[in-house]
């Protein structure tokens, strides 16, 4: 269904809050197996084109296709079961249940009794998938651990796998560093990176830290006041001087 | 833990079941332990949507009261088969939930509780002023359902085990769910519905689900009703009512299936205690909400788990 | 969230008539009334509200229930659950458009107007207004600028509880006192908002506007418990027909 292996295509996606014009005529494309980037200073619209995609609001303007399929304006819902997962900036779990269970009920969203009335008496047995998710980021022995008991790095992980046990294609990252010191960060690059490439998963990142973006890139897009101002391979980002400018000139880091 | 049926709820229904035999069981206090159990499985059908997903509804008398009306009006012209008023009490509150439960899970938190209200409200002025339905007096008079030709239930003995038996089974109905796949996913909601929409699960048709589960548990409860008390009257489905279904639920502590049905037995004891103080009741049924809300919130049940939780925690 | 400002509402009107009771003013009581039920909301969210801020808004929900149930109760208790009447502090009334308009309506026309400018003027233009919607949308980083939050909310809870008691008392002349009427009101209201479109003001104006005027209309050709079920019915179809209400905001829909 995909075109030249293309999974995603935002065309020309605008979104306006009322006066507010968070997005203006954004593009991008993510094709299968990339690891793209999106970065920008601080409300350049990051979030929300992460939350147009995924079906939180509809664009004003444009559309979205994801594997040749027109998704603009679906529900999340929908999108997610299409195989588009997201992680969310400000950690997003489940917290009065254990760890396992949070990963649980993501899993057992693919099991054939979801959305059928057997799922009324059926307990589908997702442990192999919950407990392989759990281990491949070390969170296997803190399986029966309240989620909101977790420490931060931990629950950034519980966030990922999470996203990862909905079987995903492509997953939206939205700053899974965020909040991390710089040994966890590290740590988290290199995993995130392995399971991209052990399950064969397209990636698209929000990141302000730029050691991972360089790290982990294949492209990387900048977005500043809601307009696409550059795109290409890192290196020549960095030396980009419009995007030089936007994060020097005024706005913050 | 393949079977809902743990040994010690066994046990429990067993011991209800027995009950009836030993010495001091007069009518009167059959009739209580009826109601103690009647309403002790609505407040258990209530926990599945308060406690398990999250939702308060305030409009569960309308549920009860129909389920109550659908029994007499069929007992009134003569029909007294149970298996009957059992149904038409299904397909009305299955209608009638359906149709509160697509509106009210459009909003979240007070917005959906006010939502079941006003539609409770609205079923309460209907019923009482409507003179088809007897108006402010209801329907009375009603004679004894029948659970095949010749066997009536008829005793306030005979009542109470209808009761027991229904309990045990709306127990496992419960218990089944709380734990499948579908009870995961309202666990789910609860604790952070928006994820669980970006996890792919259409969160508005599981609460539409639980709430239609929890209606019709309670519908069938109400239809029970008529055949203890000869009446069905619009009191049934007052908003004080839903009001006391919530603090059974809280007493006996959210989220435990069992604290609500110990905490409908000791609300209907408490109530029998004070009906002395008939116009102080009001008064003392709120108190007792806020004191509970602010001091005890997890309930008797609830507080004992976290006291046992405590313990565990604090071994080695 | 509170289940009980209805009775607050129904407080307004209560004290309005203890008020008068006390002084024969109607105007005295438009004082004493709101500052009273200020007090005792700002009493009752100390007390009961504040400790319930940390928790799932499903307790604050229970809680204020059993609140309006015991406000509800006592008023009962100390005034009686008959209907009791104030008379309009302002008598005869005016010819206008061809029909007789009654003076304390025309009155409450223009404070009533005078009311919601003030309150819309105070959320958009004096700092303390700003201060009161920072504290809804961000309490944590308005707590970090040094603000007393906790104030903050304890002032608007008996802020809006005061108005609600202003309500109760302007409104009793036309609508009679009795128990009931919070629950009522806070109903009525309600339809309102679902109407207007949550996070709307403007729309709650239009939407009142709407159901008043139906109200008015219907109550000529049915009984008042019809009236309700219409008004009711009303909601169901814009519900149906335009979920988000006439100016509903995306998203805004909790």
């Amino acid at each position: 269904m995909s075109r030249n292996g293309v999974l995603l295509q935002v065309e020309g996606v605008s979104k306006s809050f009322g006066a507010l014009a968070a997005l203006t005529d954004v593009s991008l494309t993510v094709s299968a197996g990339e690891v793209v980037s999106v970065i920008g200073p601080n409300g350049a619209g990051k979030s929300t084109l992460f939350n147009v995609i995924t079906g939180l609001h509809g664009p004003t303007r444009g559309r979205v296709l994801f594997d040749g399929q027109v998704i603009t304006g679906r529900a999340p819902e929908a999108v997610n079961r299409l195989g588009l997962a997201k992680t969310f900036q400000i950690t997003n779990v489940f917290p009065g249940i254990s760890v396992y269970e949070n990963v649980r009920v993501a899993a057992q969203s693919r099991t054939p009794e979801a959305g059928r009335f057997t799922s009324l008496w059926r307990r589908p047995d997702v442990d192999t998938t919950v407990m392989e998710l759990l281990v491949a980021f070390g969170l296997g022995g803190r399986r029966d651990e309240t989620a909101q008991n977790l420490s931060h790095g931990e629950q950034r992980y519980l966030e990922i796998c999470l996203a990862l046990a909905t079987n995903p294609t492509l997953l939206l990252l939205d700053e899974p560093t965020a909040g991390m010191t710089p040994g966890e960060t590290k740590d988290a690059t290199a995993l995130i990176r392995r399971m991209a490439l052990a399950r064969g998963l397209t990636l698209l990142l929000i990141e302000h830290d730029m050691s991972v973006v360089m790290g982990i890139s294949d492209r990387v897009a900048v977005l500043h006041f809601g307009q696409k101002i550059a795109e290409g391979p890192p290196e020549a980002i960095r030396n980009n001087p419009a995007v030089i400018e936007a994060y020097l000139g005024g706005a913050d880091d | 833990m393949s079977s809902p049926l743990s040994l010690r709820a066994a046990l429990v229904f067993a011991a209800l079941a027995l009950l009836p035999l030993t010495p001091w069981m007069s009518k009167y206090y059959l009739l209580l332990a009826f109601d103690a159990l009647l309403f002790g499985a609505v407040a258990m059908s209530l926990d599945l949507l308060i406690g398990y997903t999250g939702l308060v509804s305030f409009g569960h008398a309308a549920f009860f009261g129909l389920g109550a009306y659908s029994a007499a009006v069929l007992l009134e012209r003569g029909v007294t088969s149970l298996w009957l008023s059992l149904g038409l009490a299904v397909v009305i509150v299955g209608l009638y939930g359906l149709l509160v439960s697509y509106f009210a899970t459009t909003r979240r938190g007070i917005y959906f509780a006010l939502l079941t209200l006003i539609f409770a409200e609205v079923v309460y002025t209907v019923f009482r002023y409507t003179q088809a339905f007897g108006g402010s007096d209801g329907i009375q008079g009603l004679p004894p359902p029948s659970l095949a030709p010749g066997v009536l239930i008829d005793t306030p003995a005979r009542n109470y085990y209808l009761v027991v038996v229904y309990l045990f089974l709306a127990y496992l109905v419960c218990r089944t769910l709380v734990s499948s796949h579908f009870g995961r996913v309202l666990a789910a909601i609860r604790e952070n519905e928006d994820r669980a929409r970006f996890l792919g699960y259409d969160v508005q048709r599981y609460k539409m689900g639980v709430c239609m589960i929890s209606a019709g548990l309670t519908g069938l409860a109400g239809a029970l009703y008529p055949g203890r008390a000869a009446y069905a009257t619009p009191d049934l489905m007052h908003w004080s009512i839903s009001g006391e279904f919530l603090i059974m639920v809280m007493i006996g502590g959210l989220g435990t299936l069992v604290g609500p049905i110990i905490g409908g037995a000791f609300f209907i004891l408490l109530q029998e205690k004070v009906s002395s103080y008939v116009q102080w009741y009001s008064i003392v049924v709120g108190l007792v909400l806020v004191f509970i809300v602010l001091f005890v919130p997890k309930g008797l049940l609830g507080f004992r788990g976290a006291l046992l939780q405590g313990l565990r925690r604090g071994t080695p | 969230m509170n289940f009980a400002h209805g009775e607050l509402y129904m407080f307004g009107a209560y004290a309005g008539i203890a008020a008068i009771g006390l002084t024969g003013s109607f105007w005295l009581a438009l004082l004493a009334a709101p500052l009273a039920v200020g007090i005792l909301g700002a009493v009752t969210e100390v007390a009961t509200l504040r400790p319930l801020y940390r928790r799932e808004p499903l307790y604050g929900l229970i809680l204020t229930f059993g609140l309006a149930m015991v406000f509800r109760e006592a008023v009962r208790q100390i005034w009686g659950g008959d209907m009791r009447r104030i008379l309009p502090p302002v008598e005869g009334s005016t010819p206008l458009l061809g029909m007789t308009y009654p003076n304390y309506r025309l009155f409450l026309l223009v404070f009533a107007s005078a009311l919601l400018l003030g309150i819309w003027l105070f959320f958009t233009r004096t700092r303390a207004g700003i201060i009161v919607r920072a504290a809804v949308q961000d309490a944590e980083m308005l707590d970090g600028l040094g603000v007393n939050v906790p104030r903050v909310f304890t002032l608007t809870f008996a802020g809006s509880a005061a108005l609600a008691a202003i309500a109760g008392l302007l409104l009793a002349p036309i609508f009679t006192v009795y128990p009931q009427m919070g629950v009522e009101m806070i109903l009525l209201a309600f339809i309102v908002v679902i109407l207007g479109g949550m996070g709307s003001m403007g729309g709650s104006v239009v939407a009142a506007f709407v159901i008043g005027i139906a109200q008015s209309l219907l109550t000529l050709w049915m009984n008042p418990q019809r009236v309700a079920i219409a008004i009711f019915g009303i909601m169901i179809v814009v519900l149906i027909v335009r979920p988000r209400g006439f100016f509903g905001r995306e998203g805004v829909l909790e």
